[in-house]
Formats: structure tokens, C-alpha cells, sequence
């Protein structure tokens, strides 16, 4: 377990799964996955969780490190990980989801981010995270600039967003040399847990 | 075979497997293909991966030839995604004499062809390493747009280098026809390879080689 | 070309490989400088399943990259590699071993290893090389220690080999005290040697 201020990363067991149809019905999910149309029965979740065991088994030698993220008292809240990891080059790309809307803008994320960052450069040794969003996820692109992710491509008109037509993608990327630690970001940001 | 203006699109047999079994261990190969680890690829491996693209649904493995018949390389499309009707494209170019000709620019083209004229596509991406201008300048002629760098992205050769982004829309494809026309394509003149020995006598072949 | 050398390229496995040399590697007395003091016989059945067992390793995430060695002369005289890549605390292990034993001695072992170790800090950025060898393999010794190899460790009686027991020793490099592969190369003449054996180098 990453132990943060307001979030905790836990291993990504029953306890989430049980909320998945929810969540992947929810707005969450639809920010989460770039623009899909949410609506999911359970049995297609299952199915993806299945499909999703397989890929991972195919992709040898690209493992990927999945954390489930909850708050202290143990309130599943969604997920982070790193869903492609090269260790041959290094370098991780990182996903998130706060999938229960009303945690949204407390500094849950924020957290989460912290810990996986930390827990990518110090335990892993990884030379760079990188990540994409859209341009329409302006709570993703403030994130970004205020823990210090540069906006190194703009591909344009790359994902079809429900509502919205296509839109950019971006991607975010840190080194190594630029993670200032976890200690120092949350000074800089003014975390604080909560009680 | 569809045919193009310097190069022609032909299916991925015969010879092309024997081929693959050098370009795979090839620095195009590499090049094209940024993310995997750079490991020398078998025979099987060669032979597992023709047979994956065979029967990848979202994906395809073709072969371009010079008018002349001599093989150059392969166009790979892959993961095409309906949603955002996107895919990943990849020109090698294994027989490294045609690097920087416009027989390779036309590879591209007949790909880009396929992937907005034949698939629909609204978008193609493609990737070079920072210090490799003969791709660059590939994709620029044929109207790909930059759209960033990727710092330090992946190891290579000693260090971390940037990867050069780009991206061409749908509605930036001024079709097959009107590009050539435009970039006035002009063939290298390049005498083709030998013919390949027939390989398919497997047991003929061991016999030899006890020889 | 991967791994392009002087005396030795570092090349994909060919079937020749495995359903040929590795069977006369296996039974000859390369293996037993090359295991530590294995020497039972080997079939070509057993071969063929160590064979199917490597492929399902890979697909399994088994992280070792292994080529095979080919003289100038053309002909196939072993297999050198990173037995394992650690890439979480990035170190590799190396193994080689050349199973034709007319090519011992000539620098194609030496060669084959600088080849490896220039690949391995190069584009996997491992902070460090380890090897094991047996105390009766001086000339691994010697090859290792002038490539830049320091002894970390003997393990007393860590093998047994030709019926007593011996020294397992292992060896390891770090990033900063490999020298290039380009200096160690002028260093042992293998330019010189490599001409000298095979003509002109092109």
C-alpha cells in the first residue's frame, strides 16, 4: 500500500471491481476513456476484464502496475496505473480515473498522482512518465501544469468525444531530473491531509 | 497487386518472407518500430509474425516492389480503431538502397492510399527519431504535419532521444493521384537483386548445406 | 546486422542451430567448461524440448536476449547473451560459450564480449554486468578480468565439476568502469589478430 495524505493505493481487488459497472456508466468514465459512449452492461465488463487478462498475458515483457485508489477511511474512488510500462526503455505511461464525480477537484487525484510518480521514479527507476488526455479536459491540463508535466505534442484531432466532435490529443511528459520528490510537491501544492 | 506510380503493392509471400528474415534484423526495422526492444529476431519469430498479421483483423502486412519486380520493403497497418478511424502505419524499408528514394516515398504514398482512399481513416500518425532527417523529410513531402516531441523518449544507442511526432488528417489528403502529380515522383533507377534460390524444398535445402 | 564484430557477428539463431550445432555443443567438452561440469549425454529429443521450453519462456515474460556466434569464416561456433535482464535494479548476467573448440584461444570469445557488453549498457542502460565462471577456467578469467570484470565473489565449493569440487567466482562490472568497446578493441589488437586469422576487414 502507497500511503498518501487524503488517498491510499491499494491493490486493485473485489472491492473495485464491485464498482465497476457503476463507475464505467458514470461521467467518470467518460473522461476517463477519451469520449465513449457509457453505457455498459455487466457482462461486457466482465468480458473486457477477461480480454483485458488475456492482452496483458500476450504483451510478455511489458508488465504494467495497476493500483486501485481510495480514500483513508477505505472509500474505493477509481484507479491509477501504469497501463504501459517498456523497463527496456525505461518509461511508463500513466492512466487515471476518479470515477465518484463528487471527489472531484478535492486533491484526490493530485495525490494519487504524487504517490504513483514517486513510486515510479524511487522504486522503479524509471527515466520518463509520459500520458495523453484531450484538449477539452481542462481539470487534467491544470493538473499537469501544477505538478510540472510538459506539453510535449499536440496531435491533432485525434479523439471522436461524444458531443464535441474530434478534439486534440495530449501528451504530458516528465524526466527524472525534473520530479522535484513528493516531500516538495506537496509543500509546493499545500496538501494537507484531512480529518 | 495495386498498382502505383514507382512501386507496386503485392501480397506478403514468396519471397518477402525469406527477405523479412534479414529486414527484421535491419536498422529500419528498429527505426519503425521504436517501442519494442531491439533483440535479433529467429526464424520462428519472423515466420510467427507473418502468420499473427495473417490473421489480424485490424491489421495488415503487404508488400511494395519496384516496377521492375525487385522487393523493397513492406507496409505494415495496424491496430486500426473504427471509433476514431485511426491506425498505425509503419513503411520499411528493407532493402536499404531504396533509403531516401522516391520508390520509398511512394510506399508511403500507396499506404497513405490505402489508409484514407481504401479504409477511410480520419487520421494517420507516424513517428521518427530526432536525428533521422531521410524520414523526415518522407513525411513531409507527403504532407504530414509536426506536432511535437516526445524528450528523451526511449533509449538508443547510448542515450535517450526525443521522438518526432506527426500527423496527417483526412481532409489534408489531397488523394493519390494529385500528390504524385504534385511531387513529380522519379524512379531511382536501381538494378534489382538477384533472384532468390527456391527455398521450398526444406530437406533438399539441409542437404546442401552438409555439402 | 545486430551485432556486427571482428572476428564474430552476434546473429538470430538459425534452425541449423538448434536442430544441429546445439546437439554436438551439448556432447562435446565445450559444455563442461561452459556449465561448470556438465557432461551427461544429451539427445536430440531432449534438445528438442529444451527448445519448445525456451520459446514457451519467452512468452511467458523469460527477459533474456541470446544470439548466436558466427565466425568470419561463415561457420556457427556458439551463442553468446544476457542470460538474464533485471531491468528493476538493471543489471544483466552474462553467458557465453563457444562450442567449437579449434576456436578457442583466438579472441573470438573476447571479441563476442565486448560486442554483448557494448549492447547491453548501450541500449538497455543497465547500471551493471554480472558473469559466473568455475575456478579450473583460467582463460575465462583472464578474459573477463581484462575486459574490465572484477572478482566480487568465491563461493567455496560452489560447483561440482569432473568429479572434485571447485570455486564458483562471480564477476561483475559497473557502468563507469567499462571502458568502450572501441579502446579495449585497440587495446587487445584485436583488429590486428582478426586480419591475421580471416584477411582484409571490409
Amino acid at each position: 500500500m502507497l500511503e498518501g495524505l487524503l488517498v491510499d493505493l491499494v491493490p486493485y481487488g473485489k472491492r473495485f471491481l464491485d464498482q465497476e459497472h457503476r463507475w464505467h456508466n458514470s461521467e467518470a468514465w467518460f473522461w476517463a476513456t477519451a469520449g465513449e459512449w457509457v453505457i455498459v452492461s455487466r457482462d461486457a465488463i466482465n468480458r473486457y476484464r477477461a480480454e483485458e487478462a488475456e492482452r496483458r498475458a500476450e504483451r510478455h515483457n511489458i508488465p504494467s502496475v495497476y493500483f486501485g485508489i481510495q480514500t483513508k477511511d477505505g472509500k474505493p474512488l477509481g484507479d491509477i496505473a501504469m497501463n504501459w510500462v517498456l523497463p527496456y526503455h525505461r518509461l511508463a505511461m500513466l492512466g487515471a480515473c476518479i470515477s465518484e464525480p463528487e471527489y472531484w477537484g478535492g486533491g484526490y487525484g493530485t495525490d494519487a498522482l504524487l504517490l504513483i510518480l514517486d513510486y515510479a521514479f524511487n522504486w522503479l527507476d524509471m527515466h520518463k512518465i509520459w500520458l495523453g488526455t484531450m484538449d477539452i479536459n481542462e481539470r487534467v491540463k491544470r493538473q499537469m501544469i501544477k505538478v510540472g508535466f510538459v506539453l510535449e505534442a499536440r496531435e491533432r484531432s485525434f479523439h471522436m468525444v461524444d458531443g464535441h466532435g474530434w478534439v486534440d490529443g495530449l501528451l504530458y511528459g516528465m524526466l527524472r531530473d525534473e520530479w522535484p520528490g513528493r516531500e516538495a510537491m506537496i509543500n509546493k501544492l499545500g496538501l494537507k491531509a484531512r480529518t | 497487386m495495386i498498382e502505383g506510380k514507382l512501386v507496386d503493392l503485392v501480397p506478403f509471400e514468396d519471397d518477402y518472407a525469406t527477405y523479412l528474415e534479414s529486414w527484421m534484423n535491419e536498422e529500419a526495422w528498429f527505426r519503425a518500430h521504436l517501442w519494442e526492444r531491439r533483440e535479433p529476431h529467429t526464424e520462428d519469430m519472423v515466420k510467427k509474425f507473418i502468420e499473427k498479421m495473417e490473421k489480424n483483423e485490424r491489421g495488415a502486412l503487404i508488400g511494395f516492389q519496384a516496377k521492375n519486380g525487385d522487393p523493397i520493403g513492406c507496409v505494415i497497418f495496424d491496430h486500426e480503431w473504427s471509433r476514431v478511424r485511426k491506425a498505425d502505419v509503419t513503411v520499411v524499408v528493407g532493402d536499404t538502397r531504396y533509403e531516401g528514394t522516391d520508390e520509398a516515398l511512394d510506399g508511403l504514398l500507396m499506404l497513405l492510399r490505402y489508409c484514407f482512399e481504401t479504409r477511410s481513416l480520419h487520421r494517420v500518425d507516424a513517428v521518427a527519431l530526432t536525428f533521422d532527417e531521410v524520414k523526415f523529410d518522407m513525411y513531409e513531402r507527403a504532407g504530414f504535419a509536426h506536432e511535437g516531441t516526445l524528450r528523451q523518449h526511449i533509449r538508443y544507442d547510448g542515450d535517450y532521444v526525443d521522438i518526432e511526432m506527426f500527423g496527417l488528417l483526412e481532409d489534408e489528403w489531397p488523394g493519390y493521384e494529385t500528390i504524385t502529380e504534385k511531387l513529380g515522383l522519379q524512379p531511382s533507377g536501381l538494378e534489382p537483386k538477384p533472384k532468390l534460390e527456391k527455398k521450398d524444398d526444406k530437406d533438399g535445402a539441409k542437404d546442401n548445406d552438409k555439402k | 546486422m545486430l551485432l556486427h564484430g571482428l572476428l564474430v557477428d552476434l546473429v538470430p539463431f538459425t534452425r541449423e542451430f538448434h536442430e544441429e550445432k546445439m546437439h554436438t555443443f551439448w556432447n562435446n567438452e565445450s559444455r563442461w567448461w561452459a556449465t561448470m561440469g556438465d557432461n551427461q549425454p544429451v539427445t536430440r529429443a531432449e534438445i528438442k524440448r529444451m527448445n519448445e521450453e525456451r520459446i514457451q519462456g519467452h512468452e511467458r515474460g523469460y527477459t533474456g536476449i541470446h544470439f548466436m556466434m558466427r565466425a568470419r569464416d561463415g561457420n556457427i561456433i556458439g551463442s553468446a547473451g544476457l542470460n538474464w535482464l533485471d531491468y528493476w535494479n538493471r543489471y544483466g548476467m552474462l553467458g557465453s560459450w563457444i562450442g567449437e573448440p579449434d576456436y578457442w584461444s583466438g579472441g573470438h570469445g573476447t571479441d563476442a564480449l565486448l560486442l554483448l557488453a557494448e549492447y547491453a549498457f548501450n541500449w538497455y542502460d543497465l547500471r551493471r554486468l554480472i558473469l559466473f565462471t568455475m575456478g579450473p577456467n583460467i582463460r575465462a578469467q583472464r578474459n573477463v578480468e581484462r575486459c574490465g570484470f572484477k572478482l566480487e565473489a568465491r563461493q567455496r565449493d560452489g560447483g561440482y565439476a569432473g568429479g572434485e569440487w571447485v570455486t564458483s567466482l562471480a564477476y561483475g562490472m559497473l557502468r563507469e568502469e567499462w571502458q568502450g568497446r572501441e579502446t579495449l578493441v585497440e587495446q587487445f589488437n584485436l583488429r590486428e589478430r582478426a586480419e591475421k586469422r580471416y584477411g582484409a576487414l571490409d
